[in-house]
This record gives structure tokens, C-alpha cells and sequence, in this order.
């Protein structure tokens, strides 16, 4: 066993104590951070359960909390794809989710928006941190149906576990209901409670 | 008897002869999929066809003086 590493993050703004966190665990097996304000006490303790590291807190005199990180036997090897979050809500626990309200991505020129959508789409399937819900709604629908240039990423994406929430209303109004070809049909009280709890909201 | 899935991806010049390319084998109904570059051929923000290694002798048949390409490349997934 080595030593503990002591960071004392006191004084730094956001993001420096979970940066600095961060730095010190991929190193040692051991880190007490020293941090002076409840923001920063609840991003490395958050940077701590993100990399599966116990987390102990100890309230010190002077408003101080230290707070011993230790990375556990198994635990991933931190990777440079924690991100380093301000926020002291808890914005990470809810899902990612990803929403296509369109069938194009980005405007100006449609031919070319229905090429960048097909290659994020593709792309996004190809990523191994997958988002957890996909959701479509206006012309985004299309891509759900039956002769749809992504069918195949979405079927895999499904076959993941990516829940695919397909907007009723929409395809109703299309008329492409009977088209459906992935996903489950779904309705605005999901649609936007889903989008209300993410955690991350991507629109391509 | 690999057991690893391989295709080979057409490389083009621009991003309109893709698209060319992809209506001609959308018309021959030839399998394909159009997929950004690989980032390992190039970090552009390009696209490209992907094909399956059976079909790479009747595609380019069927593009041959129609559209021009630049490489093709053999992947392994």
C-alpha cells in the first residue's frame, strides 16, 4: 500500500478541486481531498462513486471536509471519459438521451442534413457508451419507419437495450403508424418526462 | 474462416459523388450503407460507402464510368 495523497483543493474554483481529484486517483491508490465548500465536497464525492472508489467524508473544523477517496480492487481504471461536472445538482444520474426532432440534421441544406443524420446515427451506434433513451418526434419519426436509411443502426441500438420512444401524435399525423418498424410508440406525458429527468439531452 | 465480419469501404473525392454513387447502387439495388470515413483513413468529416466483400466486383461494375473514386479500402471489424 502506498500513501495516502493529500490534495488540498481549498480556495480553488470549480472545477479545480475535481480536476485535481481526478489527476491525484489515476495515480495513487489512495486520495484525501481537502476542500472548503459544499459544491466542490459533492463533485468529488460524486468523481469518487462515478470511478467506484470508496468515499469517505470526515466534517473538519473551519467549514473543511476531507474526504478519503480509495479506489477498490476491480474498480475501472479512471478513464479520460469522466466527465468534470459543476453543477451540484444531480445532474448526471438521469438518463442520456438523445433526441431526434427531425429526420435532417441541421438546416440549410436537406440532401446533405439527411446524410449527417444517417452518419450520426451510425456513429452513435458504433459508440460503446450508448445513450439509454432515443427519442423522436415532428419529421424524426421517419427515421423509424419502414424503408428508413437507419433502420438497421436503430434495430441494433434497440437490440442494445436503447429504449426508442417514437411519438404517437407524429406518426399519426404523417400517417405512417402502420410503418413503424423499431421503437415503441409513445406519448407526450413520456416524451417529456423522459426529456425533464435526463441527465444529458442531445439533439443532433 | 475468419471469424471477424470484414467489408470494404469506397473512399470519393467529395461528398457529392457519395451521393451519386449511393443513388446508382440504390437504383441497382445492390447492398451498401453509407458511414462516415472511418476516423482511422481520415479525421475529415467525410462519408463513404460500405460494402459487403462479395458484392465489391458487381458495385464497381455498376459505378464504372458513372462515378469516379478515389481508394477503396478493405476493413476488418
Amino acid at each position: 500500500m502506498g500513501e495516502i495523497k493529500i490534495v488540498n483543493a481549498t480556495g480553488l474554483a470549480c472545477p479545480q478541486p475535481v480536476v485535481l481529484a481526478k489527476q491525484a486517483i489515476e495515480a495513487n491508490e489512495q486520495v484525501k481531498v481537502i476542500v472548503d465548500n459544499d459544491t466542490a465536497l459533492e463533485n468529488v464525492k460524486r468523481l469518487g462513486n462515478k470511478l467506484g472508489c470508496d468515499v469517505k467524508v470526515e466534517a473538519q473544523n473551519g467549514g473543511l471536509f476531507e474526504i478519503l477517496l480509495t479506489r477498490q480492487a476491480g474498480a475501472p481504471v479512471p478513464s479520460e471519459n469522466i466527465a468534470v461536472s459543476c453543477n451540484a445538482a444531480p445532474s448526471t444520474a438521469g438518463p442520456f438521451v438523445i433526441v431526434c426532432a427531425e429526420d435532417k440534421m441541421g438546416r440549410g441544406n436537406d440532401e446533405l442534413g439527411d446524410v449527417l443524420m444517417r452518419a450520426f446515427l451510425h456513429t452513435i451506434c458504433l459508440e460503446k457508451a450508448k445513450p439509454d433513451v432515443l427519442i423522436f418526434y415532428n419529421t424524426g419519426v421517419k427515421l423509424t419507419v419502414q424503408g428508413s436509411e437507419v433502420l438497421d443502426d436503430l434495430k441494433e441500438m434497440a437490440a442494445a437495450g436503447v429504449e426508442l420512444l417514437v411519438c404517437g401524435t407524429c406518426l399519426n399525423y404523417f400517417e405512417i403508424k402502420d410503418q413503424l418498424a423499431v421503437g415503441i410508440v409513445s406519448n407526450m406525458y413520456d416524451i417529456a418526462q423522459t426529456m425533464s429527468r435526463a441527465g444529458r439531452l442531445l439533439t443532433p | 474462416m475468419s471469424e471477424s465480419v470484414s467489408y470494404f469501404v469506397m473512399l470519393f473525392k467529395a461528398v457529392s459523388y457519395a451521393l451519386k454513387a449511393e443513388k446508382i447502387l440504390k437504383a441497382e439495388k445492390l447492398p451498401h450503407k453509407l458511414i462516415p470515413v472511418p476516423k482511422e483513413i481520415s479525421s475529415d468529416c467525410g462519408i463513404c460507402l460500405r460494402c459487403e466483400p462479395s458484392f465489391q466486383e458487381v458495385i464497381q461494375a455498376a459505378l464504372a464510368g458513372k462515378v469516379e473514386f478515389e481508394e477503396i479500402r478493405q476493413m476488418v471489424n
